[in-house]
């Protein structure tokens, strides 16, 4: 388990504030953030690279924030894989094993076995200059892993990775995470948290706002900053109230939303998800919860197949499968209709 | 006539005029001496000695003190320090300071009434007209070039690589020897090169230091002083061509690190 506990620290014109973490053993932690939210250093001060300003660091159960870096068998992996120039692959991967206290066989055996395990072994006796970003990350990971780390922290595994690969290198990762290995990855992109966490923390300006599990995080962000961040795109200033029984959002045009519960503020901000809303070409035959009338104004290609933005009193983003869009055809400004149930809309419980 | 017109024809001829400058007299000292001259110069047992003399005692000098100079390179490379500029200064010191004055400084520092000089006389060692005061003569001048080019490159080397070595667990001692050292290799080479080079050219703070035993400078400076130039020159085209067959070596010894791949450690074997 590793407790991270108060941790504050001053760097160059931003800090690290009131950090608190506890990461369970065999946890898949993804830390999610902008470029230059903090979570970096954040890394680096678990790897102790740097030392905190206060508080403490717990690794299962031994204090380690004064420990050296070299001390603490937390393996890091750079995002750029600080890969040894000098040496080759085997060289680069054995540093950790190879300073006399094991023998030559066993440094080759577990070499081996390590490299076997990356599909590398083909890379052993090359020299490090002309590999790929992809063959460079798996030499990083193979040279970490063989010490058998305590921790595995991964700085930005997948920025410099070809999207051709990134699948790959997923794989890689989950089956990491099968091992029961606790891993804390730090990446900007939400959707590896979606696919690899178990738990996620999400970081802004250097400090930890939200955390849990994936799918709590992104199904109810706590703001509007968290909610961006997990892709959502459809924000509503609204007032509520209640008629009849039955609770209503009104936006600053009149747009009405129908809301499920019990209980909302006097005003605040609904997010709606893009995949939650369906489009209709035609009248919808099926009583949904929320259906508005609007017009196409926007089609353009996505991960997923087409994002069309639809206006219906304010711009709706949303989703469509290509196969979808291929079964239902749309053009700019034609007329639509989109649905949504009222368990779609979630209120946020910060600006 | 291109693009750039005459001022790519000012450069041009800028370039020359200073290439020949350096070139001239040099060329002009080796048309002059004549083979007979040369041959009976290399035979001459005093000159043969004082540019054995020079060679050895400098690589001495250089060797001894990058032992400590280096690490203090890394250190200067690496860690920030308030004095750090002033730390500097003082490094760079005795490339403005004239050399005769660094001698006279040094003679005080080394001579039988000083501490240094005491202490080396309870060892029988009298460091003033001795290649021990010469090689300490020549380090206090050329120093600068071998801690300079140092501190550049290990400068050069991204920090992040010692951070990761020392992330799989090794000690600070042994990221230096297996990371940065073999990183800035070439960089200390030309360092030691270069300081080596001044080493032997040094005249003025060696003068001041031990007139005998004589080395090459101070020997071609005694010849001209007492026999006159054409008896000096010579002596100088043999010291000149010695120094630059030991310097093409150093340079093509150091040639296998140009392509940055040093010994592995670890071999597949």
């Amino acid at each position: 388990m590793l407790i991270l506990k108060n941790i504050s620290k001053r760097l160059d014109g931003f800090s690290l504030t009131d950090i608190n973490i506890n990461i369970p053993e065999g946890t898949y932690y993804i830390l999610l953030g902008r470029s230059g939210s903090g979570k970096t250093q954040l890394l680096e001060l678990i790897a102790g690279l740097n030392r905190p300003d206060s508080g403490e660091l717990w690794l299962n159960g031994e204090n380690i924030t004064g420990k050296k870096i070299q001390d603490r068998n937390i393996g890091l992996v750079f995002q750029d894989f600080a890969i040894f120039p000098n040496m080759t692959v085997s060289g680069n991967i054995a540093y950790s094993i190879n300073s006399g206290k094991v023998n030559r066989e066993q440094v080759n055996e577990r070499v081996r076995n390590v490299a076997s395990e990356l599909n590398i072994t083909h890379l052993l006796g090359r020299s490090t200059h002309h590999l790929s970003a992809g063959e460079l990350q798996r030499v990083a990971l193979a040279r970490t892993l063989i010490r058998s780390p305590r921790l595995l922290l991964l700085d930005e595994p997948m920025a410099s990775i070809d999207a051709s690969l990134k699948d790959d290198v997923k794989r890689l990762l989950r089956r990491l995470k099968s091992r029961g290995l606790t891993i804390i990855h730090v990446t900007h992109d939400y959707r590896e948290a979606m696919s690899l966490a178990s738990r996620v923390g999400v970081i802004h300006n250097g400090r930890i706002i939200q955390e849990g599990e994936p799918g709590e995080v992104f199904r109810n962000p706590v703001n509007k900053f968290v909610a961006r961040y997990s892709g959502v795109k459809n924000f509503f200033e609204v007032k509520f109230r209640k008629e009849n029984g039955e609770w209503k959002a009104v936006g600053n045009n009149g747009m009405i939303f129908h809301l499920p519960g019990n209980s909302y503020p006097s005003q605040g901000v609904l997010i709606i998800r893009s995949e939650d809303i369906t489009i209709w070409n035609t009248n919808p035959p099926l009583q949904t919860d929320n259906c508005l009338r609007g017009v196409v104004r926007e089609i353009l290609p996505s991960d997923s197949g087409m994002e069309i933005v639809v206006n219906a009193g304010n711009d709706f983003y949303l989703d469509v499968s290509s196969e979808m869009f291929k079964r239902q055809p749309l053009s700019g400004l034609s007329e639509v209709w989109i649905t949504f149930p009222g368990k779609a809309v979630v209120t946020l419980k910060e600006e | 006539m291109d693009r750039n017109g005459p001022f790519r024809w000012i450069l041009l001829i800028f370039s020359s005029l200073i290439l020949l400058f350096l070139v001239a007299p040099l060329l002009g000292m080796f048309m002059k001496t004549g083979m007979r001259e040369f041959f009976e110069t290399t035979g001459d047992k005093e000159v043969r000695e004082s540019i054995w003399l020079t060679v050895w005692v400098s690589f001495t000098a250089t060797f001894i003190f990058a032992i400590a100079a280096v690490p203090f390179a890394w250190l200067l490379a690496r860690k920030s320090s308030p004095l750090k500029k002033v730390i500097h200064g003082i490094i760079d010191l005795p490339i403005v300071l004239p050399h005769t004055a660094a001698g006279i400084a040094l003679l005080g520092f080394i001579s039988r009434d000083s501490l240094l000089g005491k202490a080396a006389s309870s060892f029988g060692l009298n460091l003033v007209n001795n290649p021990g005061g010469i090689a300490l003569a020549m380090a206090l001048v050329s120093l600068p070039f071998l801690i300079n080019s140092a501190r550049d490159g290990f400068a050069s080397v991204p920090e992040r690589l010692e951070k990761a070595a020392l992330n799989l667990g090794a000690s600070p001692a042994r990221v230096f020897f297996t990371i940065s050292f073999p990183l800035a290799w070439r960089s200390i080479v030309t360092g030691f090169v270069m300081m080596f080079a001044r080493g032997m050219s040094e005249f003025g703070a060696v003068v001041i230091i031990a007139y005998h035993p004589m080395v090459a400078p101070v020997l071609i400076f005694d010849r001209f002083n007492s026999f006159g130039l054409s008896y000096a020159r010579p002596a100088a085209v043999l010291f000149i061509i010695v120094a630059l067959v030991v310097f093409t070596i150093l340079r093509l010894l150091s040639e296998p690190g140009k392509k940055a791949v040093v010994k592995n450690e670890y071999a597949d074997s």
